[in-house]
């Protein structure tokens, strides 16, 4: 190999579109695994004055799985800037309200705040559900790795398949089921 | 040329202060407002500034450090290899390359960075080392997530 073509790089600087499926996802776990892409820290050639980052298209927003008791507990402040302005609203009236607010305030508030936070943030688009304009889906040329597996549901799985499934024992005859 | 300093010498004969506040004015003539014109407030400013390139010194050598790393483990994700054992790697297999050389080839040379990755690797695979930290993350060798590096390796013979 010739020196130059062993330093020959292609597409170092072009912008890629990567695609990411928050169904069942952490979206505080995985807002490192999209702010790394939105900023370009998946590139040897990341620098903090370097524009190298990505556009970053999630889709399933609707669909995130927040931890514990997380839907009840969390709630989001935010305040009007006038005297008694403030309101906190809890995380499942947030994801009602806005189904892509979440892991879109987890993304932003991963990346520390600085003037290109706001200019990074427009590199991310949300979509609730699979619906991806035709324009946008075009461009997307990477998928990113899920964090978790999505669980299978049990009445998702074909009734054939349940009864194939080998048991331990048979329920007596006699025996309620609730 | 111009001897800016002898009219100044001629003026000013008599006690040290013009001279002591001249000094700190040099140092502040880059500052905006009463911070570079009025004297007690300059030499506060100076001493601040002072201070904080004594600390800067340090700081610039830790990011250039964090910078560095940020390079190495975006290349070592790219041929699925962690940071972690990419360095124990080259370690075992002598190659002893510092964070600045080895982030230098990851961006500039990476077909080089990449037969290192390989190579170490290779040596870590030879010496039966598990990376614990891949627990985690998995690595799979293509996109099927129930595809794990490490349970290759667990069920491989050693």
């Amino acid at each position: 190999m010739s020196a130059a073509k062993r330093v020959q790089q292609w597409a170092t600087f072009a912008r890629t579109w990567h695609i990411f499926d928050c169904k069942w996802q952490d979206p505080y776990l995985s807002a490192n695994v999209i702010k790394k892409y939105l900023m370009g820290m998946h590139k040897p050639i990341y620098h903090p004055m370097n524009d190298c980052g990505d556009v970053v298209v999630c889709i399933n927003s609707r669909d995130i799985a927040l931890r514990g008791d997380d839907w009840r507990q969390r709630a989001y402040f935010h305040h009007t800037g006038y005297p008694g302005g403030a309101s906190w609203t809890l995380a499942w009236e947030v994801h009602n309200k806005d189904p892509t607010m979440i892991i879109k305030k987890a993304v932003y508030r991963s990346m520390k705040g600085n003037l290109q936070r706001r200019h990074t943030m427009q590199r991310m688009l949300i979509y609730p559900g699979e619906e991806v304009p035709e324009d946008i889906m075009q461009n997307v040329t990477n998928q990113i790795r899920q964090l978790r597996p999505v669980p299978t549901r049990l009445d998702h799985i074909p009734e054939d398949e349940v009864k194939k499934y080998p048991k331990v024992m048979e329920y007596p005859e006699d025996y309620v089921l609730k | 040329m111009v001897f800016l300093t002898i009219a100044n010498l001629i003026r000013c004969r008599g006690p040290d202060e013009f001279w002591r506040k001249r000094k700190i004015f040099r140092l502040a003539a880059h500052y905006i407002g009463r911070r570079r014109n009025c004297y007690s407030v300059a030499v506060r400013n100076v001493h601040h500034a002072l201070v904080y390139a004594t600390k800067a010194r340090r700081l610039k050598k830790q990011d250039m450090k964090d910078l560095w790393d940020t390079r190495i483990s975006a290349a070592c994700e790219q041929h699925n290899i962690t940071a972690f054992s990419m360095r124990e790697g080259l370690e075992r297999s002598n190659i002893l390359l510092d964070r600045k050389s080895l982030s230098d080839l990851a961006a500039w040379e990476p077909k080089t960075f990449q037969c290192l990755a390989a190579v170490a690797s290779r040596k870590l695979h030879l010496d039966g080392f598990i990376d614990g930290t891949d627990q985690k993350a998995p690595t799979g060798k293509n996109l099927n997530l129930d595809n794990v590096i490490l349970d290759d390796w667990l069920k491989e013979k050693k």
